[in-house]
């Protein structure tokens, strides 16, 4: 079948390219990366040689680079292992990642549905409403917040929401940060819902950032879409104006829209850096960026490596949807 | 009064340059199972009015002034939800050309003609598809296609598919617009003999629009010939095409040629068709009139009822 083929194909290439991107994930870090030797950021000028060796032991960076480091980075990515980090003593990177993940998914997963979920069909209808108030009201809207520093945003909402909500009303609508109350609720209801009033304030500010974007790929989509002859067709026919535009305009720019979606998913996993360290919300961002500064490289290579093995799959799923979407395309035929 | 007349329609288009006069005070009858013809180079308002009478014009485009009745009613006045229902594919359907992309690329044809049935009519998904099945049965594509999308298909049976769409509701016009260009003369003759024998079989009346005088001798009993967004010439079509008065109609029939008449020079008509944004004053047919007068430039000709015949002339020298 041609589709076996060419998914064959499609992992084999994906695997090279794969290959590519955790070498140059190592080479960026190890070699180039100016704290290439994380030990020299710990080490004060008093401190014995012998200190400094210890560490170096410790972390693995007496080996020679190649080929024994690699080999070895290599190989833990093989059987999905991310290493440990550099740190005394030094932590496997697996489940202190998991909760840093969790806590990101949880943002910035709510961040994406809500933001495909209020950008795209308000883009639809400004773009069935092209030149009206509607199409001005919401563009407008949509590209001043896009607009914005994400952090003024959000500072504006800690300052109203958490703190003159209090002054001025005594009720403090959302908590200054973190990601649920300290101790915890046992209930898990009520954990939810307290992790929900503390997720709402970045998750809000992230939609508003961004859902001004999707709304206008969306709107110009339809425009075009809607300039297509069988939108006159479909007008003559009788169609009421909303089957006109779901039926027959959307449906035909479903197909870029689901690569879209599709794309945006591997961002999922790198963290929202600013909006983490203002909300004190303690993700993958605000790890990555800590590791970033301190050469704790495995910590970073963990998290590029999912993004991009993420990239991998998103590219080869959007393909897929693409061949399910568009009837003219078929996977795995070429013309 | 006839099936459909339009009186006087004039049609304009906001541009950002001023007002495109693309319609200008035009009048034709279309009778009952009655074929017109539409007949002018591009440009010259023939898919305009088609777009005025199926209230479709974009949204730049408007009905300054003139009515057009279907069964006695005037359709511009009419409720346009009231319009959308029992109008629209019920009552006038298009036949669009199908080298564009009139059919939509993503919806199988037989989901595009139950579509337009089941907008209009009460039935079950099954019987709507079932009915398309016989459409194309009918136009000679085969039940089987039902499943096809329009990138599977020839330009013929694309086009014979947009033909057994417009058939899908019973009405009781329709507007052909161009509904054999970009096929090849075997297609084409093929199209226009489906076309044909259906309009005739089901007794429609039909308003067939096309740059090509020869597809419209073949498929209609009368004709308007357009110029710059206005009928010069209108009437039967054997009248008109023997003894036509306009001069535009007789530069027009002079460039095509004739296989069965002696060997001849084409002529042609020197110069352009005028900018509608600001059309010449007087006969828009004027400053390329091989006959014009002091008063071509001067005065709009009226239309002329020649005595005793089904033929109407907008020329000053036929007075």
């Amino acid at each position: 079948m041609m589709l076996r083929g060419y998914l064959l194909r499609r992992i084999l290439t994906s695997i090279f390219i794969l290959w590519v991107v955790i070498t140059l994930n190592f080479v960026i870090f190890r070699v180039i990366h100016p704290v290439g030797d994380p030990s020299q950021l710990i080490i004060q000028p008093g401190f014995p040689p012998e200190a400094r060796e210890m560490l170096r032991e410790i972390w693995g960076l007496n080996q020679p680079l190649f080929p024994d480091q690699y080999g070895k980075y290599i190989l833990n990515l093989l059987t999905w292992q991310y290493g440990y980090t550099f740190s005394t003593p030094p932590r496997p990177i697996g489940p202190e990642m998991a909760w840093r993940l969790r806590n990101t998914l949880i943002l910035l997963g709510m961040g994406l549905i809500g933001t495909v979920a209020i950008g795209l069909p308000l883009g639809v209808l400004a773009g069935s409403r092209r030149g009206k108030k509607t199409d001005v009201l919401v563009m407008g809207a949509g590209l001043l917040t896009w607009g914005l520093p994400s952090f003024f945003l959000q500072l504006l909402f800690l300052l109203f929401f958490a703190y003159y909500s209090n002054v001025w009303f005594g009720f403090q609508l959302m908590p200054f940060g973190g990601v649920m109350s300290y101790p915890p609720p046992k209930n898990p209801i009520i954990l939810v819902g307290d992790v929900l009033q503390h997720a709402a304030g970045p998750v809000i500010t992230l939609i508003l950032i961004s859902f001004g974007s999707w709304a206008l790929y969306a709107r110009n989509m339809i425009i075009d879409a809607l300039t297509e002859d069988f939108i006159v067709t479909a007008k003559a026919k009788g169609l009421r104006e909303r089957d006109v535009l779901y039926k027959h305009a959307f449906r035909s720019i479903l197909p870029p829209i689901a690569t879209m979606i599709a794309m945006a998913i591997p961002g999922l996993v790198t963290g929202a850096i600013i909006t983490e360290s203002i909300f004190n919300w303690p993700g993958i961002g605000q790890w990555y960026i800590a590791a970033l500064n301190t050469g704790n490289h495995p910590v970073t290579q963990a998290v590029l490596f999912n993004f991009a093995f993420l990239m991998i799959i998103a590219n080869l799923l959007s393909d897929v949807l693409y061949g399910l979407l568009d009837p003219r395309i078929k996977v795995g035929v070429r013309r | 009064m006839g099936l459909l007349d339009v009186e006087n329609l004039t049609t304009y288009f906001d541009i950002l340059r001023g007002e495109v006069k693309a319609v200008e005070n035009i009048s034709f009858t279309v009778e009952k199972g009655d074929a017109f013809g539409l007949a002018g180079e591009s440009g010259c308002g023939k898919t305009t009015t088609a777009l005025s009478i199926l209230r479709l014009l974009p949204q730049n485009g408007k009905v300054i002034s003139g009515e057009i009745h279907f069964e006695g009613k005037n359709l511009l006045e009419m409720n346009p939800e009231k319009y959308r229902k029992d109008i629209r594919w019920k009552k006038i359907s298009v036949i669009f050309q199908g080298a564009m992309n009139s059919l939509n690329p993503v919806m199988t044809v037989g989901q595009q003609i139950s579509e337009a049935i089941l907008t209009h009519e009460n039935l079950s998904k099954e019987e709507a598809l079932d009915r398309a099945g016989k459409l194309l049965d009918l136009v000679g594509i085969g039940s089987e296609r039902v499943e096809r999308y329009a990138h599977e298909l020839s330009g013929g049976m694309r086009q014979r598919a947009i033909i057994a769409m417009a058939l899908s509701s019973n009405p009781s016009f329709i507007i052909a617009d161009e509904p054999t260009t970009a096929l090849d003369v075997i297609i084409e003759a093929q199209v226009l003999k489906v076309i044909k024998d259906l309009q005739k079989k089901l007794n429609i009346a039909m308003a067939v629009i096309s740059h090509d005088l020869s597809m419209i001798a073949e498929t209609c009993d009368r004709i308007g010939i357009m110029y710059a967004g206005k009928i010069v010439e209108r009437g039967d079509i054997a009248r008109i095409y023997k003894e036509p008065f306009h001069p535009y109609t007789k530069l027009l029939l002079g460039a095509f040629p004739s296989i069965l008449g002696p060997i001849a020079k084409l002529s042609r008509i020197s110069g352009f068709p005028p900018d509608l944004l600001s059309p010449p004053p007087g006969c828009r047919f004027h400053p390329r009139c091989p006959y014009a007068m002091d008063k071509c430039g001067k005065e709009d000709p009226q239309s002329i009822h020649i005595k005793g015949e089904d033929h109407f002339v907008a020329c000053h020298l036929v007075e």
